[in-house]
Protein backbone atom coordinates (compact mmCIF):
# COMPACT_ATOMS: atom_id res chain seq x y z
CA UNK A 1 0.00 0.00 0.00
CA UNK A 2 1.17 3.46 -0.71
CA UNK A 3 -0.40 6.72 0.34
CA UNK A 4 0.82 10.15 -0.57
CA UNK A 5 -0.34 13.58 0.53
CA UNK A 6 -3.87 14.34 -0.64
CA UNK A 7 -3.69 16.79 -3.52
CA UNK A 8 -6.66 15.76 -5.61
CA UNK A 9 -9.93 13.89 -5.44
CA UNK A 10 -8.35 10.61 -6.48
CA UNK A 11 -5.93 10.89 -3.58
CA UNK A 12 -8.80 11.56 -1.21
CA UNK A 13 -10.61 8.49 -2.55
CA UNK A 14 -7.49 6.37 -1.97
CA UNK A 15 -7.26 7.56 1.61
CA UNK A 16 -10.92 6.85 2.28
CA UNK A 17 -10.63 3.41 0.66
CA UNK A 18 -7.69 2.81 2.98
CA UNK A 19 -9.79 4.08 5.89
CA UNK A 20 -12.49 1.50 5.17
CA UNK A 21 -9.87 -1.21 4.85
CA UNK A 22 -8.27 -0.02 8.08
CA UNK A 23 -11.49 0.03 10.07
CA UNK A 24 -12.39 -3.39 8.78
CA UNK A 25 -8.91 -4.81 9.47
CA UNK A 26 -9.42 -4.25 13.19
CA UNK A 27 -12.65 -6.23 13.30
CA UNK A 28 -11.47 -9.86 12.80
CA UNK A 29 -8.81 -9.53 15.56
CA UNK A 30 -11.38 -7.99 17.90
CA UNK A 31 -14.00 -10.64 17.08
CA UNK A 32 -11.51 -13.49 17.49
CA UNK A 33 -10.66 -12.25 20.98
CA UNK A 34 -14.31 -11.54 21.79
CA UNK A 35 -15.68 -14.92 20.77
CA UNK A 36 -12.74 -16.85 22.20
CA UNK A 37 -14.07 -15.87 25.61
CA UNK A 38 -16.04 -18.87 26.83
CA UNK A 39 -19.73 -17.99 26.84
CA UNK A 40 -20.91 -16.93 30.26
CA UNK A 41 -17.45 -15.98 31.58
CA UNK A 42 -15.47 -12.72 31.58
CA UNK A 43 -18.64 -10.70 31.28
CA UNK A 44 -16.91 -7.35 31.72
CA UNK A 45 -14.13 -8.06 29.25
CA UNK A 46 -16.72 -9.41 26.82
CA UNK A 47 -18.70 -6.19 26.95
CA UNK A 48 -15.64 -3.98 26.60
CA UNK A 49 -14.48 -5.90 23.53
CA UNK A 50 -17.94 -6.08 22.04
CA UNK A 51 -18.57 -2.36 22.39
CA UNK A 52 -15.26 -1.56 20.69
CA UNK A 53 -15.88 -4.03 17.85
CA UNK A 54 -19.34 -2.56 17.23
CA UNK A 55 -17.90 0.96 17.16
CA UNK A 56 -15.33 -0.12 14.57
CA UNK A 57 -18.29 -1.25 12.45
CA UNK A 58 -19.78 2.22 12.92
CA UNK A 59 -16.48 3.79 11.86
CA UNK A 60 -16.35 1.56 8.80
CA UNK A 61 -19.83 2.72 7.83
CA UNK A 62 -18.93 6.38 8.41
CA UNK A 63 -15.80 6.02 6.25
CA UNK A 64 -18.01 4.49 3.54
CA UNK A 65 -20.41 7.42 3.84
CA UNK A 66 -17.61 9.96 3.45
CA UNK A 67 -16.23 8.09 0.43
CA UNK A 68 -19.69 8.02 -1.17
CA UNK A 69 -20.19 11.71 -0.38
CA UNK A 70 -17.08 12.72 -2.34
CA UNK A 71 -18.04 10.61 -5.34
CA UNK A 72 -16.03 7.48 -4.56
CA UNK A 73 -17.19 3.88 -4.76
CA UNK A 74 -16.95 1.78 -1.61
CA UNK A 75 -16.04 -1.78 -2.52
CA UNK A 76 -15.35 -4.37 0.15
CA UNK A 77 -15.14 -7.22 -2.31
CA UNK A 78 -11.79 -6.39 -3.91
CA UNK A 79 -9.13 -9.04 -3.30
CA UNK A 80 -6.94 -7.90 -0.43
CA UNK A 81 -9.65 -5.86 1.26
CA UNK A 82 -9.56 -8.43 4.04
CA UNK A 83 -5.91 -8.87 5.04
CA UNK A 84 -4.27 -12.16 5.81
CA UNK A 85 -3.23 -12.10 9.43
CA UNK A 86 -0.72 -11.27 10.81
CA UNK A 87 -1.12 -7.98 8.99
CA UNK A 88 0.10 -4.42 9.07
CA UNK A 89 -2.57 -1.77 9.38
CA UNK A 90 -3.36 -0.10 6.05
CA UNK A 91 -2.48 3.41 7.25
CA UNK A 92 1.21 2.60 7.05
CA UNK A 93 1.96 1.85 10.70
CA UNK A 94 4.98 -0.33 10.10
CA UNK A 95 6.30 -0.92 13.60
CA UNK A 96 3.86 -3.70 14.50
CA UNK A 97 1.68 -6.38 12.98
CA UNK A 98 -1.80 -7.38 14.09
CA UNK A 99 -2.51 -11.01 14.96
CA UNK A 100 -5.85 -12.78 15.03
CA UNK A 101 -5.56 -14.49 18.39
CA UNK A 102 -7.38 -15.56 21.54
CA UNK A 103 -8.30 -13.15 24.31
CA UNK A 104 -5.02 -12.73 26.19
CA UNK A 105 -2.66 -10.08 27.52
CA UNK A 106 -0.74 -10.25 24.24
CA UNK A 107 -3.94 -9.62 22.27
CA UNK A 108 -4.87 -6.62 24.40
CA UNK A 109 -1.33 -5.22 24.07
CA UNK A 110 -1.74 -5.37 20.29
CA UNK A 111 -5.14 -3.68 20.57
CA UNK A 112 -3.50 -0.87 22.54
CA UNK A 113 -1.12 -0.34 19.63
CA UNK A 114 -4.04 -0.26 17.20
CA UNK A 115 -5.85 2.34 19.28
CA UNK A 116 -2.82 4.28 20.48
CA UNK A 117 -3.08 8.04 20.83
CA UNK A 118 -1.28 10.31 18.43
CA UNK A 119 2.45 10.77 18.82
CA UNK A 120 3.31 13.24 21.48
CA UNK A 121 0.36 12.12 23.53
CA UNK A 122 2.24 9.03 24.64
CA UNK A 123 5.63 9.87 26.09
CA UNK A 124 8.66 7.90 25.04
CA UNK A 125 7.40 6.52 21.75
CA UNK A 126 8.64 7.08 18.26
CA UNK A 127 7.35 10.01 16.31
CA UNK A 128 5.48 10.01 13.06
CA UNK A 129 7.62 9.39 10.06
CA UNK A 130 6.81 10.24 6.50
CA UNK A 131 9.80 8.50 5.08
CA UNK A 132 10.49 7.38 1.56
CA UNK A 133 9.37 3.81 0.97
CA UNK A 134 10.30 2.82 4.45
CA UNK A 135 7.65 0.14 4.50
CA UNK A 136 9.37 -1.72 1.70
CA UNK A 137 12.74 -1.70 3.38
CA UNK A 138 11.88 -2.85 6.85
CA UNK A 139 12.47 -6.50 6.11
CA UNK A 140 9.08 -7.72 7.28
CA UNK A 141 7.02 -9.99 5.18
CA UNK A 142 3.92 -8.04 4.29
CA UNK A 143 0.59 -9.75 4.07
CA UNK A 144 -2.45 -8.74 2.20
CA UNK A 145 -2.44 -5.05 2.97
CA UNK A 146 -3.24 -4.71 -0.66
CA UNK A 147 -4.71 -1.36 -1.15
CA UNK A 148 -4.34 -0.87 -4.87
CA UNK A 149 -1.31 1.34 -4.86
CA UNK A 150 -0.85 4.06 -7.40
CA UNK A 151 2.53 5.57 -6.98
CA UNK A 152 2.77 9.28 -7.58
CA UNK A 153 6.33 10.10 -8.70
CA UNK A 154 8.12 12.68 -6.64
CA UNK A 155 5.79 12.41 -3.70
CA UNK A 156 6.74 10.92 -0.40
CA UNK A 157 4.83 8.01 1.01
CA UNK A 158 2.88 8.68 4.12
CA UNK A 159 3.19 6.45 7.15
CA UNK A 160 1.10 7.41 10.11
CA UNK A 161 1.98 6.64 13.68
CA UNK A 162 -1.66 6.37 14.69
CA UNK A 163 -5.12 6.06 13.24
CA UNK A 164 -5.94 9.49 14.66
CA UNK A 165 -3.18 11.11 12.61
CA UNK A 166 -4.32 9.25 9.52
CA UNK A 167 -7.79 10.77 9.90
CA UNK A 168 -6.23 14.17 10.56
CA UNK A 169 -4.57 13.92 7.17
CA UNK A 170 -7.92 13.04 5.61
CA UNK A 171 -9.59 16.00 7.29
CA UNK A 172 -6.85 18.35 6.09
CA UNK A 173 -7.21 16.93 2.59
CA UNK A 174 -10.97 17.48 2.69
CA UNK A 175 -10.50 21.09 3.78
CA UNK A 176 -7.83 21.74 1.17
CA UNK A 177 -9.91 20.33 -1.66
CA UNK A 178 -13.04 22.07 -0.42
CA UNK A 179 -11.19 25.39 -0.47
CA UNK A 180 -10.24 24.70 -4.08
CA UNK A 181 -13.45 23.18 -5.39
CA UNK A 182 -16.16 24.36 -3.05
CA UNK A 183 -19.21 22.16 -2.58
CA UNK A 184 -18.50 20.46 -5.91
CA UNK A 185 -16.24 18.23 -3.79
CA UNK A 186 -19.36 16.58 -2.40
CA UNK A 187 -20.58 15.30 -5.73
CA UNK A 188 -21.82 11.93 -4.47
CA UNK A 189 -25.44 10.82 -4.68
CA UNK A 190 -27.03 11.51 -1.26
CA UNK A 191 -29.29 8.49 -1.81
CA UNK A 192 -26.20 6.30 -1.26
CA UNK A 193 -25.78 7.44 2.32
CA UNK A 194 -26.38 4.88 5.06
CA UNK A 195 -28.26 6.97 7.59
CA UNK A 196 -29.51 6.35 11.10
CA UNK A 197 -32.71 4.80 9.71
CA UNK A 198 -30.66 1.72 8.81
CA UNK A 199 -28.69 1.53 12.01
CA UNK A 200 -29.47 0.83 15.59
CA UNK A 201 -28.02 0.20 19.00
CA UNK A 202 -24.47 0.42 17.89
CA UNK A 203 -22.13 2.76 19.62
CA UNK A 204 -23.47 6.15 18.80
CA UNK A 205 -24.79 8.04 15.89
CA UNK A 206 -24.50 7.05 12.31
CA UNK A 207 -24.76 10.20 10.22
CA UNK A 208 -25.28 10.88 6.56
CA UNK A 209 -22.38 12.84 5.02
CA UNK A 210 -23.34 15.47 2.46
CA UNK A 211 -21.04 18.44 3.07
CA UNK A 212 -17.84 19.52 4.79
CA UNK A 213 -19.48 19.97 8.19
CA UNK A 214 -20.98 16.47 8.28
CA UNK A 215 -17.75 14.95 6.93
CA UNK A 216 -15.77 16.63 9.71
CA UNK A 217 -18.32 15.53 12.29
CA UNK A 218 -17.98 11.93 11.10
CA UNK A 219 -14.17 12.12 11.34
CA UNK A 220 -14.39 13.65 14.79
CA UNK A 221 -16.63 10.83 15.96
CA UNK A 222 -14.23 8.18 14.62
CA UNK A 223 -11.17 9.83 16.13
CA UNK A 224 -12.66 10.48 19.51
CA UNK A 225 -14.17 7.04 19.94
CA UNK A 226 -10.96 5.38 18.95
CA UNK A 227 -7.74 6.67 20.29
CA UNK A 228 -8.37 10.34 20.13
CA UNK A 229 -5.78 12.70 18.77
CA UNK A 230 -5.21 14.13 22.19
CA UNK A 231 -4.46 12.41 25.45
CA UNK A 232 -8.00 12.67 26.77
CA UNK A 233 -9.25 9.51 28.42
CA UNK A 234 -12.84 10.66 28.06
CA UNK A 235 -14.28 12.56 25.09
CA UNK A 236 -16.72 15.49 25.05
CA UNK A 237 -19.65 13.16 25.57
CA UNK A 238 -17.97 11.53 28.56
CA UNK A 239 -17.32 8.34 26.62
CA UNK A 240 -14.05 6.56 27.29
CA UNK A 241 -11.74 6.09 24.29
CA UNK A 242 -10.94 2.58 23.05
CA UNK A 243 -7.30 2.78 24.07
CA UNK A 244 -8.20 3.36 27.71
CA UNK A 245 -11.01 0.80 27.68
CA UNK A 246 -8.48 -1.85 26.70
CA UNK A 247 -5.92 -0.57 29.16
CA UNK A 248 -8.45 -1.18 31.95
CA UNK A 249 -8.29 -4.91 31.18
CA UNK A 250 -4.51 -5.01 31.60
CA UNK A 251 -4.50 -2.80 34.68
CA UNK A 252 -7.48 -4.61 36.22
CA UNK A 253 -9.29 -1.44 37.16
CA UNK A 254 -11.79 0.97 35.59
CA UNK A 255 -10.97 4.58 34.82
CA UNK A 256 -13.10 7.29 36.29
CA UNK A 257 -13.27 11.00 35.60
CA UNK A 258 -10.20 12.88 36.77
CA UNK A 259 -7.84 9.89 36.57
CA UNK A 260 -4.38 10.28 35.13
CA UNK A 261 -3.33 8.08 32.22
CA UNK A 262 -2.08 4.69 33.35
CA UNK A 263 -3.49 5.13 36.85
CA UNK A 264 -7.20 4.23 36.92
CA UNK A 265 -8.83 4.51 40.32
CA UNK A 266 -12.30 3.06 39.64
CA UNK A 267 -13.51 -0.33 40.77
CA UNK A 268 -11.75 -3.54 39.85
CA UNK A 269 -12.26 -5.27 36.50
CA UNK A 270 -12.45 -9.01 37.02
CA UNK A 271 -10.60 -10.79 34.21
CA UNK A 272 -10.19 -14.56 33.94
CA UNK A 273 -7.47 -14.98 31.30
CA UNK A 274 -7.95 -18.78 31.39
CA UNK A 275 -11.69 -18.94 30.60
CA UNK A 276 -10.86 -18.79 26.91
CA UNK A 277 -10.94 -21.21 23.96
CA UNK A 278 -7.22 -21.63 23.22
CA UNK A 279 -7.66 -20.79 19.54
CA UNK A 280 -4.74 -21.08 17.16
CA UNK A 281 -3.32 -17.66 16.31
CA UNK A 282 -3.66 -16.60 12.67
CA UNK A 283 -5.21 -19.95 11.73
CA UNK A 284 -5.39 -20.90 8.05
CA UNK A 285 -7.60 -23.36 6.21
CA UNK A 286 -4.47 -25.42 5.54
CA UNK A 287 -4.18 -26.00 9.31
CA UNK A 288 -7.36 -28.09 9.25
CA UNK A 289 -7.30 -31.67 7.98
CA UNK A 290 -8.24 -32.01 4.32
CA UNK A 291 -11.73 -33.41 3.84
CA UNK A 292 -12.65 -32.86 7.51
CA UNK A 293 -15.99 -31.46 8.60
CA UNK A 294 -14.04 -28.76 10.44
CA UNK A 295 -12.37 -27.66 7.22
CA UNK A 296 -15.76 -27.54 5.52
CA UNK A 297 -17.12 -25.51 8.42
CA UNK A 298 -14.22 -23.04 8.22
CA UNK A 299 -14.65 -22.74 4.45
CA UNK A 300 -18.37 -22.17 4.96
CA UNK A 301 -17.53 -19.32 7.33
CA UNK A 302 -15.21 -17.71 4.76
CA UNK A 303 -17.87 -18.02 2.05
CA UNK A 304 -20.51 -16.57 4.38
CA UNK A 305 -18.17 -13.72 5.28
CA UNK A 306 -17.50 -13.02 1.60
CA UNK A 307 -21.26 -12.98 0.96
CA UNK A 308 -21.69 -10.60 3.87
CA UNK A 309 -19.09 -8.19 2.41
CA UNK A 310 -20.80 -8.41 -0.99
CA UNK A 311 -24.13 -7.52 0.56
CA UNK A 312 -22.58 -4.59 2.44
CA UNK A 313 -20.96 -3.41 -0.79
CA UNK A 314 -24.31 -3.45 -2.56
CA UNK A 315 -25.76 -1.47 0.35
CA UNK A 316 -23.00 1.14 -0.10
CA UNK A 317 -23.39 1.20 -3.88
CA UNK A 318 -26.97 2.38 -3.97
CA UNK A 319 -29.14 -0.12 -2.11
CA UNK A 320 -28.88 1.16 1.47
CA UNK A 321 -31.92 -0.86 2.60
CA UNK A 322 -29.78 -3.99 2.26
CA UNK A 323 -27.79 -2.75 5.21
CA UNK A 324 -30.44 -4.11 7.59
CA UNK A 325 -30.19 -7.57 6.09
CA UNK A 326 -26.39 -7.46 6.14
CA UNK A 327 -26.33 -6.56 9.83
CA UNK A 328 -28.81 -9.37 10.51
CA UNK A 329 -26.47 -11.77 8.76
CA UNK A 330 -23.76 -10.94 11.29
CA UNK A 331 -25.71 -12.81 13.95
CA UNK A 332 -25.45 -15.95 11.87
CA UNK A 333 -21.72 -15.40 11.44
CA UNK A 334 -21.48 -15.33 15.22
CA UNK A 335 -23.07 -18.79 15.42
CA UNK A 336 -20.59 -20.13 12.86
CA UNK A 337 -17.80 -18.50 14.89
CA UNK A 338 -18.70 -20.41 18.02
CA UNK A 339 -19.10 -23.69 16.14
CA UNK A 340 -15.55 -23.36 14.80
CA UNK A 341 -13.93 -22.16 18.01
CA UNK A 342 -15.25 -25.14 19.95
CA UNK A 343 -13.31 -27.57 17.74
CA UNK A 344 -10.05 -28.85 19.24
CA UNK A 345 -7.23 -29.37 16.75
CA UNK A 346 -5.56 -32.09 18.78
CA UNK A 347 -2.44 -30.07 19.59
CA UNK A 348 -3.90 -28.22 22.54
CA UNK A 349 -5.26 -25.42 20.37
CA UNK A 350 -8.72 -24.87 18.94
CA UNK A 351 -9.78 -23.88 15.45
CA UNK A 352 -10.72 -20.31 14.50
CA UNK A 353 -12.14 -18.57 11.44
CA UNK A 354 -9.35 -17.87 8.94
CA UNK A 355 -10.76 -14.94 6.93
CA UNK A 356 -9.33 -16.30 3.70
CA UNK A 357 -12.12 -14.92 1.57
CA UNK A 358 -12.76 -16.74 -1.73
CA UNK A 359 -13.02 -14.51 -4.80
CA UNK A 360 -14.64 -15.10 -8.15
CA UNK B 1 -13.81 -40.25 30.32
CA UNK B 2 -11.95 -38.08 27.83
CA UNK B 3 -11.11 -41.22 25.86
CA UNK B 4 -14.85 -41.83 25.43
CA UNK B 5 -15.58 -38.47 23.84
CA UNK B 6 -14.75 -39.42 20.25
CA UNK B 7 -16.86 -42.56 20.54
CA UNK B 8 -19.68 -40.59 22.11
CA UNK B 9 -19.57 -38.07 19.26
CA UNK B 10 -19.62 -40.87 16.67
CA UNK B 11 -22.57 -42.52 18.42
CA UNK B 12 -24.35 -39.18 18.74
CA UNK B 13 -23.81 -38.36 15.06
CA UNK B 14 -25.38 -41.70 14.11
CA UNK B 15 -28.29 -41.16 16.50
CA UNK B 16 -29.06 -37.51 15.68
CA UNK B 17 -28.21 -37.19 12.00
CA UNK B 18 -25.92 -34.21 12.65
CA UNK B 19 -22.19 -34.35 11.95
CA UNK B 20 -19.67 -34.72 14.75
CA UNK B 21 -18.40 -31.25 13.80
CA UNK B 22 -21.84 -29.73 14.23
CA UNK B 23 -22.31 -31.57 17.53
CA UNK B 24 -18.98 -30.33 18.88
CA UNK B 25 -19.96 -26.88 17.67
CA UNK B 26 -22.76 -26.78 20.23
CA UNK B 27 -20.18 -26.84 23.00
CA UNK B 28 -22.30 -29.42 24.85
CA UNK B 29 -20.60 -32.74 24.01
CA UNK B 30 -18.58 -33.01 27.22
CA UNK B 31 -21.56 -32.02 29.38
CA UNK B 32 -23.88 -34.54 27.73
CA UNK B 33 -21.35 -37.37 28.00
CA UNK B 34 -20.74 -36.54 31.66
CA UNK B 35 -24.48 -36.31 32.39
CA UNK B 36 -25.35 -39.61 30.73
CA UNK B 37 -22.35 -41.48 32.15
CA UNK B 38 -22.94 -40.08 35.61
CA UNK B 39 -26.47 -41.45 35.59
CA UNK B 40 -26.23 -44.80 33.78
CA UNK B 41 -22.69 -45.64 34.89
CA UNK B 42 -19.50 -46.12 32.93
CA UNK B 43 -20.25 -49.81 32.25
CA UNK B 44 -23.46 -49.11 30.37
CA UNK B 45 -21.88 -46.21 28.51
CA UNK B 46 -18.90 -48.31 27.39
CA UNK B 47 -21.22 -51.09 26.20
CA UNK B 48 -23.26 -48.53 24.29
CA UNK B 49 -20.18 -47.14 22.56
CA UNK B 50 -18.96 -50.68 21.76
CA UNK B 51 -22.34 -51.52 20.22
CA UNK B 52 -22.12 -48.34 18.14
CA UNK B 53 -18.63 -49.36 16.95
CA UNK B 54 -19.92 -52.79 16.04
CA UNK B 55 -22.89 -51.36 14.11
CA UNK B 56 -20.59 -49.08 12.15
CA UNK B 57 -18.08 -51.85 11.43
CA UNK B 58 -20.63 -54.37 10.24
CA UNK B 59 -22.37 -51.76 8.02
CA UNK B 60 -19.12 -51.14 6.14
CA UNK B 61 -20.22 -47.73 4.90
CA UNK B 62 -23.72 -48.83 3.83
CA UNK B 63 -26.03 -46.19 5.36
CA UNK B 64 -29.17 -48.33 5.27
CA UNK B 65 -27.37 -51.24 6.87
CA UNK B 66 -25.85 -48.93 9.47
CA UNK B 67 -29.31 -47.78 10.50
CA UNK B 68 -30.60 -51.36 10.62
CA UNK B 69 -27.66 -52.39 12.78
CA UNK B 70 -28.21 -49.44 15.14
CA UNK B 71 -31.83 -50.53 15.52
CA UNK B 72 -30.86 -54.16 16.08
CA UNK B 73 -27.91 -53.64 18.43
CA UNK B 74 -28.94 -50.52 20.31
CA UNK B 75 -32.49 -49.24 19.90
CA UNK B 76 -34.17 -52.61 20.43
CA UNK B 77 -31.87 -53.55 23.31
CA UNK B 78 -33.63 -53.28 26.70
CA UNK B 79 -30.54 -52.01 28.46
CA UNK B 80 -29.01 -49.75 25.78
CA UNK B 81 -32.11 -48.56 23.89
CA UNK B 82 -33.63 -46.29 26.55
CA UNK B 83 -30.23 -44.71 27.21
CA UNK B 84 -29.73 -44.05 23.49
CA UNK B 85 -33.21 -42.48 23.28
CA UNK B 86 -32.36 -40.23 26.21
CA UNK B 87 -29.12 -39.16 24.54
CA UNK B 88 -31.08 -38.21 21.40
CA UNK B 89 -33.52 -36.15 23.45
CA UNK B 90 -30.66 -34.47 25.29
CA UNK B 91 -29.04 -33.38 22.02
CA UNK B 92 -32.33 -32.10 20.60
CA UNK B 93 -33.78 -30.25 23.58
CA UNK B 94 -30.85 -29.87 25.98
CA UNK B 95 -32.52 -31.66 28.89
CA UNK B 96 -32.09 -35.06 30.53
CA UNK B 97 -35.37 -36.86 31.15
CA UNK B 98 -35.77 -39.54 33.79
CA UNK B 99 -35.28 -43.02 32.35
CA UNK B 100 -38.37 -45.28 32.03
CA UNK B 101 -39.45 -47.16 35.14
CA UNK B 102 -38.62 -50.66 33.79
CA UNK B 103 -35.07 -49.53 33.06
CA UNK B 104 -34.68 -47.97 36.51
CA UNK B 105 -35.95 -51.12 38.19
CA UNK B 106 -33.71 -53.40 36.17
CA UNK B 107 -30.49 -51.36 36.07
CA UNK B 108 -30.38 -49.24 39.19
CA UNK B 109 -31.63 -45.83 40.15
CA UNK B 110 -29.18 -42.98 40.10
CA UNK B 111 -30.13 -40.09 42.39
CA UNK B 112 -29.27 -37.82 39.47
CA UNK B 113 -31.79 -39.51 37.18
CA UNK B 114 -34.45 -36.83 37.22
CA UNK B 115 -35.65 -34.32 34.66
CA UNK B 116 -33.22 -31.44 34.41
CA UNK B 117 -31.69 -28.94 32.01
CA UNK B 118 -28.06 -29.92 31.45
CA UNK B 119 -26.41 -26.48 31.20
CA UNK B 120 -27.36 -22.82 30.93
CA UNK B 121 -26.91 -22.89 27.14
CA UNK B 122 -28.03 -26.45 26.37
CA UNK B 123 -31.56 -25.27 25.52
CA UNK B 124 -30.40 -22.67 23.01
CA UNK B 125 -27.87 -25.14 21.57
CA UNK B 126 -30.53 -27.84 21.13
CA UNK B 127 -30.58 -29.48 17.71
CA UNK B 128 -34.31 -29.06 17.42
CA UNK B 129 -33.76 -25.44 16.35
CA UNK B 130 -31.57 -26.08 13.31
CA UNK B 131 -33.71 -29.15 12.58
CA UNK B 132 -36.85 -27.04 12.19
CA UNK B 133 -35.02 -24.06 10.65
CA UNK B 134 -35.75 -21.60 13.43
CA UNK B 135 -33.92 -19.72 16.14
CA UNK B 136 -34.57 -20.73 19.74
CA UNK B 137 -37.43 -18.72 21.18
CA UNK B 138 -36.11 -15.91 23.33
CA UNK B 139 -32.47 -16.51 22.42
CA UNK B 140 -30.04 -15.96 19.55
CA UNK B 141 -31.75 -12.82 18.27
CA UNK B 142 -31.33 -12.37 14.53
CA UNK B 143 -31.19 -8.58 14.49
CA UNK B 144 -33.53 -5.68 13.88
CA UNK B 145 -36.00 -6.16 11.05
CA UNK B 146 -34.98 -9.74 10.38
CA UNK B 147 -38.44 -10.93 11.35
CA UNK B 148 -39.56 -9.74 7.94
CA UNK B 149 -37.21 -12.20 6.25
CA UNK B 150 -37.14 -16.00 6.13
CA UNK B 151 -34.96 -17.49 8.87
CA UNK B 152 -31.47 -18.36 7.74
CA UNK B 153 -30.39 -21.33 9.76
CA UNK B 154 -27.57 -23.58 8.68
CA UNK B 155 -29.03 -27.09 9.07
CA UNK B 156 -25.56 -28.56 9.70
Amino acid sequence: MSLTKITDKAGLHRHLEAAMQLEHATIPPYLNALYSIKPGTNTEAFHILRAVAVEEMLHLTLAGNILNAVGGTPDMTVPGFVPLYPAYLPDGETDFQVDCQAFSRAAIETFLKIERPAQGATPGVDTIHKGRKRAHHNGHKRHGTALRARHVPGNEEEHFYSIGEFYQAIEEGLERLHAEMGDALFSGDPARQIGPEYYYSAGGGLMAVTDLASAKAAIRLISEQGEGVTDNIFDYEGEIAHYYRFEQLLLGRYYQKGDARGRPTGREVAVDWDAVFPIKANARIADFPEGSALRQGAEEFNRAYGDFLSLLTRAFQGEPALFVEAVGGMFQLKELYYQIMRQPLGDGTHAAPTYEIPHG
Amino acid sequence: MADMLDGFLALSAALTGFTGHRLRGTGQAEAYLATATGIVGEGVMRDLLLAADEARASAGGDAAKHEAELRRLIMSDDRLGPVARNIIRMWYVGSWYQLPKPWREAHGQSPRDHDHVVSPISYTEGLLWPAIGANPAGAKPAGYGMWAMPPRIAPG
